[in-house]
């Protein structure tokens, strides 16, 4: 598999944290990887969200950010100088998916940006995923109840009436789920197959 | 006026990479000579040779910067080497002076860099060859992050020119066992080899692609070259007469540069060292690097980096590379792009040729223009 380069041109990032060196510095390094910077200490508005959020874990409070319990709504980078577990806590808290140190140096943002890009993405597939396996997981009982049927209908057993919804739900290009709720419903009578 | 001020050299002489080390030395030296010329006298040089102990260019950094006052360090050839230097160099404000070609995603306001990044050799470089020698290509690689990195980049290239990558190996920086490589490229049969190994192990595979060619025609440079982005004229001699020829380095200088201005450097130069001398772009660029920090440390009227840094990004400064730009948001200078071909003189012909390109070091697109048409020149 080809690695591809991250690329952030046309980005846009808040920086959430009163300006100093440190912002100045994000500013620049920001800046030369395409993305705009706009620095703010209050509130991030939940109507206008960046692509990227980077905030000062030392000293951020919890409304700063209008999302948290690790869900966070874009990639959030926290900046940090202290070790204090409460504050990596926090960070982690609000979704952090890396960390600048303070006093911020150069070589140390692309690679955060890279790793909390990453890691958002990855935490938005997991949850679609497991949102997904959720709602596959409440509907089971229904395919229990078509395979219970469906064997007792045909006079098969029960290891053969799943065959039979599983390969029709796969012509169909259906989850079995969906297909074994059609023909509890009597939309499909699975005529093709068996 | 400006008061004495030293810079320091950074180089090691010994070692995997010590004909580089010792050419970028003389490039300083050089250009302290040009200096002293011109009626200059304040500014002097101050050496430390790490001999390839990566250990040692901290210590070495240190002494410059503590001992020896600089604020300018020039030099490192190894990104791995930069990279040691890098936080004591911003932990005293300092600028270091980075003049070889390296694999980019950097750009740090205490470096100021004149070697070229991936979009100033390897894009343009894949540009000339692809379309001539199939995006089928074998890439080998020195064992640390400029075999790796520029390979990373090569594959991505491949990838979307919709090519296949045929092979990938390492090598440490002094291994020289390069037989089982190529006999796997034999087998392989790739349309190019791009070769980022380093020292010795580079000048093996060289040998052995040499003896390989000469069994098997497939693998003569005309059919299936071994390009390079850092290969260098004073490499040439280590490697042995004739054994490169006819393969392909993508550089900003080589000696046989036909201007005015290399012409009339050449001339200094062989008065200097009592003989005419082939160049190399690590001496040219450690010249320039040199060169370029006494201007605008004289321009400033002292040492201190951000009033060096400003003069530098101010304007155009005429150099052995045609008139340099420094960019002001990345630190690295335009450069232009020379694909040179490797003849039985211990130098390179220029085959191909783009002018001057500004450094996209994160390659974020953004910042290059649109890639200018290499020129063909024979």
């Amino acid at each position: 598999m080809t690695l591809k380069t991250p690329n952030f041109t046309g980005w846009r990032a808040v920086v959430l944290s009163e300006a100093d060196g440190n912002t100045d510095r994000l500013r620049r390094q920001l800046g030369l990887l395409g993305v705009s910077v706009a620095v703010q200490w209050t509130p991030l508005s939940a109507a206008d969200l960046p692509d990227l959020v980077l905030i000062d874990a030392d000293r951020g409070w919890d409304e700063l950010l209008p999302f948290s319990d690790a869900a966070p709504a874009c990639p959030v980078v926290a900046l940090l100088g202290s070790e204090a577990p409460g504050r990596i806590a926090w960070a982690l808290r609000h979704g952090a998916g890396a960390i600048i140190p303070k006093p911020v140096s150069a070589a140390t943002v692309y690679p955060a940006l890279v790793l909390a890009v990453s890691l958002h993405e990855e935490r938005l597939e997991a949850r679609r995923r497991i949102a997904h396996l959720e709602e596959r997981l409440k509907l089971r009982p229904l395919v229990f109840a078509a395979v219970k049927r469906l064997a007792a209908e045909r006079h098969i057993d029960e290891e053969r009436a799943y065959a039979i919804l599983r390969d029709c739900a796969m012509r169909r290009r259906l989850p079995i789920e969906q297909l074994a709720a059609f023909f509890l419903g009597g939309s499909e009578s699975l005529r093709e197959v068996g | 006026m400006v008061d004495r001020v030293k810079i320091g050299i950074l180089y090691s002489t010994t070692g995997p990479y010590g004909s580089m080390g010792r050419d970028a030395r003389e490039g300083a030296e050089f250009a302290f000579h040009d200096y002293r010329q011109r009626g200059g006298e304040r500014i002097e040089p101050a050496y430390f040779d790490p001999r390839a102990d990566l250990a040692a260019y901290l210590e070495g950094a240190r002494s410059l910067i503590r001992d020896q006052g600089c604020r300018h360090i020039i030099g490192t050839i190894t990104s791995t080497a930069r990279k040691e230097v890098i936080p004591l160099v911003e932990k005293h404000d300092g600028l270091l002076w980075y003049m070889c070609p390296y694999e980019g995603f950097e750009a740090n306001e205490n470096v100021i860099y004149i070697g070229g990044c991936p979009n100033q050799h390897l894009i343009p470089l894949f540009d000339y060859l692809l379309p001539r020698h199939g995006a089928r290509p074998y890439l080998v690689g020195a064992n640390y992050v400029w075999g790796w990195e520029m390979n990373r980049l090569a594959r991505e290239l491949i990838h979307n020119a919709g090519g296949t990558v045929l092979g990938e190996r390492y090598l440490p920086l002094e291994e020289t066992a390069v037989e089982r490589i190529v006999a796997d490229i034999a087998e392989k049969r790739p349309s190019f080899v791009l070769n980022n190994l380093v020292g010795p192990s580079s000048y093996a595979f060289l040998a052995a692609m040499r003896a390989l060619g000469a069994r098997d025609p497939a693998f003569l440079p005309e059919n299936c070259p071994v390009a390079s982005c850092d290969l260098q004229e004073c490499e040439l001699s280590d490697i042995g007469a004739g054994v490169a020829t006819g393969q392909l380095c993508a550089a900003s200088y080589f000696d046989t540069l036909d201007t005015a201005g290399n012409h009339a450097f050449k001339a200094r130069l062989k008065d200097w060292s009592g003989g005419e001398r082939i160049v190399s772009s690590l001496f040219a660029s450690a010249y320039t690097a040199v060169s370029l920090c006494i201007a605008a440390i004289e321009a400033a009227g002292s040492d201190a980096p951000e009033r060096v840094r400003a003069e530098v990004l101010a304007r155009d400064w005429p150099s052995l590379f045609g008139d340099m730009r420094v960019d002001a948001a990345t630190n690295h200078a335009a450069l232009p792009f020379l694909l040179g071909r490797i003849n039985e003189r211990h130098g390179f012909d220029v085959i191909a040729s783009a002018p001057a390109l500004a450094a996209d070091p994160y390659l974020t697109g953004a910042t290059t223009r649109p890639a200018p048409r290499l020129r063909i020149v024979s």
